[in-house]
């Protein structure tokens, strides 16, 4: 019984107050630092630094400092506010398209007419925009507010609660949806009402893309338009890698160490995005190294001060709600063990949206794009 | 442990039948004998006081025999069955206990504390004289009209009497009252010891602690006179209750003497001479 | 009332010492002259618990129907009333189904195992705590000492953490289930020395494994992953969100055992009221009779912390409220906190889906938030008045 009653409050917050810049229709990062003094700086900077304002950028990679280790000071990533663009404008759907899904329950779906497709990060609605039935979705979580789907009716409750009521009331056709949303109890509450419910990995890894992608296509009967969907979102991550570690010093040595900590409040103890928690393939997509992998730190584990600092990080990777917890860069730099690493010492922090940060999706070579501006301006 | 037998009801004792008998009874705590190697007889239709000092065993006594403690040696028959190996509600029917310190955890009324006396005889053909037996117990204990009051608003002495009436709704061969009186004043002590007399004369066998020794001597027909755990004497009041055992039980000189109008027992310490009468002396 | 005032009267001079008297006067033996009074006992007051009756069940209609009714998926009042009249009447062509589709599942698949576990869950917990303050003799006892809740909890967190799944969706309620029981009789077995059972012994044997249980608990937190992790906190939060028919067909068994036993024991643990020792005089086995109540809480408070976490306070406060209506006698007691904690339940669960829009409310915090100053009046009130249970 799998449910995930997530915690994490007011999202999107950051996203509302994002100061839309459309230049080009590129990715351009209006910094929302995460409090400390940077927030006196400007809003219009591509992942500005504090202390000072960088120059206004429209394009996403500029060509890097010599050194990455040479950059100082705070930064936070921000996803561009755009809508995900559908590989096509009028998929037809073959139905009914029987699955098993990733539970290995055999599910039958007779109509794409209704789709709510729900998960914490909000990938799995992206996906489905991706495949060109993002008129058909009727609701959503509370992770997916890009334009298109901002208005339609939230079916989750407080953090990321289901709601049964909310669900039927929207009468879905076909729910797609992972087991990070909860209670798991109402899934089983839509099956017993007869709404075929299609569960997907709730892994989200650079290197799955495609699975998921597959997976939710197979179910919507749209596997052609998963392919092309497929292979589109593997150009531009490759082609967004690519281009940044062109830019990036050859040499391994020279790379930035970074580590992705989860913490909440004062408690003085963090857990550890290792091998396999999707961080590793994102640091490593943005050409740095995941030093909790390189010191062999499966998964999601808890962590010291002393283990944090004997991991020497360049670089420390927060999501923005954990940063605001424990009071922004001044207080991820009170916490201890943090002022012991060369990322403290250089005040390298960077945050990221907590449910985009790991989402990846179809928006993956967004969230690469957007993470190396504010890591290496 | 749900039993509701009509089979393993009681026999009827008639006086003189053995109700309870114990044994070279004994009990130790941490080596040290409390209780050692009482033998008594407890007979329909007699009241046996047991008196003694603070420590004697009295109430350790009256705990083996209602079988709260299990004894070091001997043994603890009531009527016909033994003590420690028979079910509660087989010793229920038997034998009906009052408790030193009567308790009750919720606001019961009187009435319900007293009904609650009746809860041994459910299932049996006596329950048809659960209301009889209760108004009676009732009328005896002096609590009729505080039937309807909660347990816990009562004063420790109608508390007592309370108990005292559940005990008498028991209706049961044996009574073992531990210091009955204690809590009473004047007037219900005696009617306590006039009731446990009552209940001796239709042919229950009735055991009570008591402190006061002219009470004792006034209603027991024997009294056991305990002495660190060990009877020190036994017998008809008159008999036992002298200025010389009294005085060396208590360890304080103790006046035994006829009442001058009705010429029971009293028992009272020696005191010094009264000022008042010392004057008349004089005089 | 006034006749046996007066019948008692008669029978007031003083008694005298039976043994002589010196003005020769037949000593008058009270018990003798009142031999034939009639039943005088006065019956507890059947008309006021009948009342009560009358309006807890009324009360539990009303909410059940209510609930049914309100919600964030719009379902007219009448077209619950028809619907649940067709489902039980159907047969004689009373009422009929909704005619959307998604709102006729809304309400018996989602709605309506909701409110019939809230009723489930209150019943037991309310049964759980009335049977529970019987064994302690203690109005302010509650299943959480017997350590019930905290295994329970101990038990849902490490099957969340290993990621059990050997009974499928009754995976993690199975285990709460066992750990619960397993915690209890661990309790009773440790605090158990000579064939007895003190009850400070075992408040305090309880507390040592409350202890136990909450690290084990934090160990469970602290190691498990971010979406495990969540899922306990989750579950200790407690929530009736997405109880199904599957779910009531396990918990509902339960109660009726639970009530079934209860009303059983009900006349023994009044003894109880009196002391053990006192209780065992009335031919109460004394130690059979606390084994099997604490059974019976364990089995009621596990199945409903196993689907719904932990719900505090019901047990403590139900049985509370009504015993000032009925009085003590568990008999009355005992059905009556069933369906008071089954009405309260209910209520509270209406409040914690409707009361914030879009947001479902654990229940726990709702019940703690409301138990949590009402317990502590109860206290205040108890050392003014009584000074205390000690």
């Amino acid at each position: 019984m799998p449910t995930l009653r997530r915690r994490f409050a007011t999202p999107l917050m950051v996203l509302s107050t994002v100061v839309l810049l459309s230049a080009c229709g590129s990715a351009t990062n209006p910094a929302i630092p995460a409090g400390g003094p940077s927030t006196q700086t400007s809003p219009g900077g591509a992942a500005t630094t504090a202390g000072g304002t960088a120059p206004v950028d429209p394009t996403p990679i500029d060509p890097a400092p010599v050194n990455p280790r040479s950059v100082e000071g705070p930064s936070t990533a921000v996803l561009p506010l755009t809508d995900v663009q559908p590989v096509t404008a009028d998929p037809q759907p073959v139905l009914p398209a029987t699955v098993t899904d990733n539970q290995g329950t055999k599910v039958t779906v007779r109509s794409d007419d209704r789709i709510l497709a729900l998960d914490r990060s909000g990938t799995l609605a992206a996906t489905v925009y991706g495949l060109g039935l993002g008129p058909h979705l009727v609701g959503r979580d509370q992770s997916t507010g890009f334009p298109a789907a901002a208005s339609l009716p939230l079916v989750t409750s407080g953090a990321h609660v289901l709601s049964a009521e909310a669900i039927l009331a929207l009468h879905p056709t076909v729910i797609i949806t992972d087991t990070t949303l909860g209670p798991w109890d109402v899934l089983l509450q839509m099956r017993d009402s007869g709404i075929p419910v299609v569960v997907v990995t709730s892994d989200r890894d650079a290197r799955t893309v495609d699975t998921l992608t597959s997976a939710i296509a197979a179910a919507l009967g749209v596997s052609a338009q998963g392919d092309l969907l497929n292979t589109r979102v593997t150009r531009e991550i490759t082609q967004a890698s690519a281009q940044i570690t062109a830019e990036l010093p050859a040499d391994p040595a020279q790379r930035l160490h970074i580590v992705f900590l989860y913490v909440r409040g004062q408690a003085g103890t963090y857990y550890i995005f290792g091998k396999g928690s999707g961080a590793d393939s994102l640091i490593d997509a943005v050409g740095g190294i995941d030093v909790a992998t390189e010191a062999g730190l499966d998964g999601y584990q808890p962590l010291t001060a002393e283990a944090l600092a004997s991991l020497k990080p360049d670089v420390l990777l927060f999501m923005t709600e954990g940063l605001k917890s424990v009071g922004g860069i001044d207080g991820a730099l009170r916490l201890p063990g943090v002022a012991e690493t060369p990322a403290g010492q250089h005040r390298r922090i960077v945050d990221m949206n907590d449910y985009e940060v790991l989402a990846f999706g179809p928006r993956t070579a967004s969230v690469i794009d957007a993470l190396a501006t504010a890591l290496y301006r | 442990m749900i039993r509701t037998r009509d089979d393993a009801l009681p026999p009827q004792l008639s006086a003189g039948d053995v109700a309870l008998a114990a044994t070279d009874l004994g009990f130790a705590v941490d080596g040290r004998w409390l209780l050692h190697s009482v033998n008594l007889e407890l007979h329909a239709g007699e009241v046996v006081a047991v008196v003694g000092p603070n420590g004697a065993g009295k109430s350790t006594l009256l705990s083996l025999l209602a079988g709260d403690l299990p004894p070091a040696t001997g043994a603890v028959r009531v009527g016909d069955v033994p003590v420690r190996r028979a079910h509660p509600l087989d010793l229920a029917r038997r034998r009906a206990v009052l408790p030193q310190q009567p308790r009750v955890s919720f606001p019961f009324t009187v009435a319900d504390v007293v009904r609650m006396g009746r809860s041994p005889w459910v299932g049996t053909a006596a329950e048809d004289e659960d209301d009889a037996a209760i108004a009676r117990a009732l009328v005896t204990a002096d609590m009729t009209h505080l039937q309807q009051r909660r347990f816990p608003t009562l004063s420790g002495g109608e508390q007592a009497r309370a108990s005292f009436a559940r005990t008498l709704a028991q209706q049961t061969g044996t009574l073992l009252l531990d210091e009955p009186t204690a809590a009473l004043d004047l007037r219900h002590q005696e009617q306590v010891m006039s009731c446990a007399r009552d209940c001796a004369d239709e042919g229950v066998a009735v055991l009570a602690v008591l402190h006061d020794l002219s009470l004792a001597a006034a209603y027991a027909d024997r009294v056991i006179v305990l002495r660190h755990g060990e009877v020190a004497a036994s017998g008809r009041p008159r008999d036992v209750l002298t200025a010389e055992l009294l005085g060396d039980v208590y360890e304080l000189p103790v006046d035994v003497f006829d009442h001058p109008l009705h010429g029971g027992l009293v028992i009272v310490p020696t005191r010094p001479l009264n000022e008042a009468l010392k004057n008349g002396v004089r005089q | 009332m006034t006749a046996l005032r007066s019948g008692l009267e008669t029978a007031a001079p003083p008694p005298r010492p039976p043994m002589s008297s010196p003005d020769g006067a037949a000593a008058t033996r009270p018990v003798r002259a009142h031999e034939g009074v009639g039943p005088a006992v006065l019956r507890p007051r059947p008309v006021r618990v009948l009342v009560l009756f009358a309006v807890l069940i009324a009360a539990l209609i009303t909410i059940s129907l209510l609930s049914a009714s309100l919600g964030q998926y719009r379902i007219g009042f009448g077209d619950v009333t028809r619907s649940v009249l067709h489902k039980l009447f159907g047969w004689a062509h009373v009422g009929h189904p909704i005619k959307d589709h998604f709102a006729e599942a809304t309400l018996w698949q989602v709605r309506m195992p909701r409110v019939v576990m809230s009723l489930l869950v209150g019943a037991a917990l309310a049964c759980a705590g009335a049977l529970m303050q019987g064994v302690f003799g203690n109005p302010l006892a509650d299943p959480g000492v017997i350590g019930v809740s905290s295994g329970a909890a101990f038990g849902a967190a490490a099957a969340i953490m290993g990621g059990v799944t050997f009974l499928g969706d009754f995976s993690i309620a199975a285990c709460a289930f066992g750990a619960g029981l397993a915690a209890t009789m661990l309790v009773y077995l440790l605090s158990r020395s000579g064939g007895r059972t003190e009850v400070v012994t075992l408040v305090l044997t309880g507390i040592a494994i409350n202890a136990v249980g909450g690290a084990g608990l934090a160990f469970c937190t602290y190691f498990s992953d971010q979406s495990a992790r969540d899922q306990i906190v989750f579950w200790q939060l407690g929530s009736l969100n997405g109880s199904r028919w599957e779910y009531v067909q396990i918990v509902a068994p339960l109660v009726l055992v639970g009530l079934v036993g209860g009303v059983i024991l009900a006349r023994r643990l009044d003894l109880l009221s009196l002391g053990d020792r006192a209780a065992r005089h009335l031919g109460v086995h004394v130690e059979a009779l606390r084994l099997t109540a604490i059974v019976l809480v364990a089995l009621l408070v596990a199945a409903a912390v196993a689907f719904c976490g932990i719900i505090a306070f019901v047990g403590l406060v139900v049985p509370h409220l009504i015993r000032m209506i009925t009085g003590p006698g568990h008999r009355m007691l005992l059905p009556a906190s069933l369906l008071g904690g089954a009405v309260l339940l209910a209520a509270a669960d209406l409040i914690a889906r409707t009361a914030v829009h879009y947001a479902d409310l654990p229940i726990g915090m709702l019940t703690a938030l409301v138990g949590g100053p009402f317990f502590f009046w109860l206290l205040r009130r108890t050392r003014l008045h009584a000074g205390g249970w000690a």
